[in-house]
């Protein structure tokens, strides 16, 4: 399966663009998306689950049109959206025979793949409880199960993470891993490492613009022998972060120990292994 | 004083960029328009027995704010009582409950918020007053007679429902059926004061402060016509066949008891005001957790299966079943569970009178309103996507368009249906096949009216002002907003009927498809 993205434009008015010319090829396996606040993350999404036209460009599954043929994706697609709510009348049951009646499934079978995803998701013991009644954690944990009602092929999660406890956060990329198998999963998230867990490749946005695209080791190599770090007085922080980019800084006594990038390495610091957060950081702030 | 000024600013200017607004100024130009008759209209909307007052400055300043007075009772009420509600749900209200203002402060200031989008409106009726004046008024200017009305009238009226508007928010909340049953009574209750004979002193109780206006206009009228009856009726009455005279109004003569008394109405608005404030609860979370059933909130104390691991591969295969019968099915369940369960005891209750009272009481209170007290239901049948936040992956299943607003319109459809199947089995052993095809067509037209509003401006408040006055308009016998054959029962009237459903279908229908590819 191949979801390509041609040259897609998201314009709001003469200024403002959501994504600006994109293009990517996404094959089998999971991409992550990165990008600060407004790089168009969400924007991209909700243009691949159909609910958002395009400016200009085309999305091509498997050579079809998408925004000429949505139905076509929609078969196929799970998508758990940043913000979503539930229907606080209604109980886990009835919310999900809902959403798998809206996606045209259903069957003898439904009842029990409800079953085996609400245990998955660890809500089986409030499954006939009113959602309206359900934590936040809960109600995303709600968001994931319908997303696996359908046998997805595709599947989008953005910020999926968000409101989860860590241990139902490591469930959760457990979960993702497992799906990659078969399927194109695309997920954006703000933290890092869950990315930096599961992610085959790695794209990073910025102003509604694809500025990086590949492997994450790829991504990484960009700054391979370039990160250092370095104890450094706090009154000398200011005038160092002018000359170089810092990444990250630990308060150590009188001193600052200052993670940073630099073309060649300096007297007196450490070199260090790369992340993938040292790269999105770099590739963010430097482009 | 600025903290209040910054509050009912932003207030203000929240409500005022919303469609619903837009669409009231609009609906109101149109209304203010209708307030002041030709003489060759057909209709009047004061009248003093045969008599009607020719349009001089002061007809025209007291019949508009005379008629401005009820309307915005009946569609200001709706369109402002979600301020306190709107800071709950953005989360304002907890931000707002840190600061320093008070319970009372607060109530205040939301209140004036209110004042001011409903003096907006009575500033529309007053240029559309003055142009009436200029077009088809007559004499000399009198801008007294002309705007005292406004002043002593309408201004107290509309600042007595902004209050009520808030009063309403602290005590029911989210009890919104019981809201609309208390607020219906409590209208009927001031109209009837209003209506009542000239009885002396009478005219202080009124809080819409018209009384004593009309009063003047019947004595001015037994000035002229000792023989003439003292009925006054406010409101359009269609009377092509009554003869109607015309009287000279010269306009009211101040009078100190009635300035104390709309002095008196004012004061007990801010009373009720500091009451409710002792109320309110300031958006503490625990109370709004305590309200709702207790038996629900410890779940996750409950939880005691551990998690199995999903392996997609796995999981029982699903077929394909593209059928709507599960949609509709999930839609009608929820409009059911909507409001209290002891709610549907008021329904089965509305629905054994439509089998048993006479069927023009039927067609005129008993229908109207049952339909109405499930405005609730109604209002949010096609917004709800977008007001629970589930929009995004609704709208990109399979076909939404078709399968989930024509399962919603189903689901509401027979909703209707079900309330109104005494009196359409009752038409049916009656042989009036002509009158049970009139109801089902006014349920979908309701429905589609519902799904219409919602669509257009993206929320429920439009719905439920428009309905809210077509219900009090039928109940009071104006036959032009009939919309399931109260008063019309001829073929004509079928046609136009499905010509409106078919324009507000359609237009839905276009609107959500945009919609779904624009989230």
């Amino acid at each position: 399966m191949e979801l390509v993205i041609k040259n897609i434009s998201k314009q709001y008015n003469k200024t403002k663009f959501g994504l600006q010319d994109f293009s990517i090829t996404i094959e089998n396996g999971i991409l992550g998306l990165l990008g600060p606040n407004g790089a168009g993350k969400s924007t991209l999404m909700k243009i691949i689950a159909t609910i958002s036209n395009p400016t200009s460009g085309q999305i091509l599954l498997d050579g079809i049109d998408i925004s000429k043929n949505p139905n076509e994706i929609r078969k196929i697609l799970g998508y758990l959206p940043q913000d979503f709510g539930v229907y606080p009348n209604l109980n886990a049951y009835e919310f999900l025979e809902y959403i798998a009646a809206l996606k045209g499934i259903g069957g003898a079978n439904l009842k029990e793949r409800i079953t085996q995803l609400l245990e998955g998701v660890n809500l089986i013991d409030a499954a006939k409880k009113p959602i309206g009644t359900y934590s936040g954690g809960m109600k995303q944990r709600i968001g994931i199960a319908q997303v696996l009602l359908n046998d997805p092929k595709i599947l989008i999660f953005d910020e999926p993470t968000v409101g989860l406890d860590p241990e139902e956060r490591v469930r959760f990329r457990n979960l993702i891993s497992d799906l990659a198998n078969d399927c194109i999963v695309i997920l954006s998230s703000h933290i890092v490492s869950d990315i930096e867990t599961i992610a085959d490749k790695v794209a990073i946005m910025k102003n509604g613009q694809l500025i990086s695209h590949g492997y994450q080791q790829d991504i990484i190599d960009v700054i391979k022998n370039k990160v250092f770090e370095f104890e450094i007085n706090s009154n000398d922080l200011n005038s160092f972060k002018e000359k170089y980019l810092i990444l990250n800084t630990i308060r150590k006594k009188e001193n600052i120990l200052v993670r940073f990038i630099a073309n060649e390495k300096l007297p007196n610091v450490t070199i260090c292994t790369a992340t993938l957060e040292d790269a999105y950081l770099y590739q963010t702030k430097n482009k | 004083m600025s903290f209040y000024k910054n509050i009912i600013k932003a207030d203000y200017l929240q409500r005022s960029r919303s469609y619903v607004f837009l669409i009231t100024l609009l609906v109101s130009v149109y209304v203010a328009y209708t307030f002041v008759p030709g003489y060759d209209s057909g209709y009047s909307t004061v009248r003093v027995g045969n008599y009607v007052g020719k349009n001089n400055s002061a007809w025209i300043g007291h019949v508009t704010a005379i008629m401005a007075s009820t309307f915005l009772w009946i569609i200001g009420f709706y369109l402002v009582n979600n301020g306190i509600k709107r800071d709950k749900e953005t989360g304002v209200g907890q931000i707002i409950a840190t600061t320093s203002i008070s319970n009372f402060g607060y109530l205040l200031a939301k209140t004036l918020s209110n004042f001011c989008v409903l003096l907006t409106i009575v500033f529309i009726i007053i240029l559309m007053a003055l142009g009436l004046y200029i077009f088809r008024g007559e004499g000399n200017f009198d801008f007294i007679q002309f705007i005292l009305p406004y002043l002593l009238a309408t201004f107290p009226s509309i600042f007595l429902v902004s209050v009520l508007a808030i009063v309403f928010e602290v005590f029911f909340g989210n009890k919104t059926n019981l809201m609309n049953v208390v607020f219906l009574f409590l209208f009927g209750a001031a109209i009837a004061i209003t209506n009542a004979g000239t009885f002396p002193n009478f005219e202080f109780l009124d809080p819409f402060g018209i009384k004593f206006l009309t009063n003047q206009m019947v004595e001015m009228v037994n000035l002229t016509d000792a023989s003439n009856t003292n009925y006054i009726s406010v409101g359009y009455l269609f009377s092509n066949k009554i003869k109607t005279n015309y009287f000279d109004f010269q306009g009211s003569s101040l009078s100190i008891l009635y300035v104390l008394s709309r002095i008196i109405w004012i004061s007990i608005g801010f009373g009720m005001l500091f009451i409710t404030s002792k109320f309110f609860n300031r958006f503490d979370a625990k109370v709004i957790v305590l309200s709702q059933k207790k038996s629900e909130n410890l779940i996750l104390n409950e939880i005691k299966t551990e998690p199995k691991q999903i392996i997609l591969s796995d999981l029982p295969k699903m077929n394909a079943q593209f059928g709507i019968f599960p949609i509709i099915k999930t839609e009608f369940l929820m409009l059911i569970r909507k409001g209290p369960k002891w709610f549907w005891l008021v329904n089965f209750g509305g629905m054994i009178a439509l089998f048993f009272i006479p069927i023009n009481q039927v067609y005129t209170i008993v229908l109207p309103v049952l339909w109405f007290l499930q405005i609730n239901r109604w209002a949010d049948l096609a917004t709800k996507e977008k007001f629970f936040g589930t929009s995004n992956f609704i709208y990109s299943s399979f076909k939404p368009l078709q399968r989930l607003l024509t399962s919603q319109i189903i689901a509401g459809f027979l909703l209707t249906t079900l309330l109104s199947l005494p009196i359409i089995i009752r038409e049916f052993i009656n042989g009036n096949l002509f009158a049970v095809i009139l109801i089902i067509m006014g349920g979908l037209v309701l429905i589609s009216f519902a799904v219409f509003s919602g669509i257009i401006s993206g929320g429920k408040r439009l719905f439920e002002i428009v309905f809210f006055g077509v219900t009090y308009s039928i109940v009071n016998g104006l036959h032009f907003v009939d919309y399931f054959g109260a008063f019309h029962h001829d073929f004509k009237y079928l046609i136009f009927l499905i010509v409106v459903l078919f324009f507000l279908l359609a237009t839905s229908f276009l609107v959500r498809k945009h919609e779904i590819m624009n989230q």
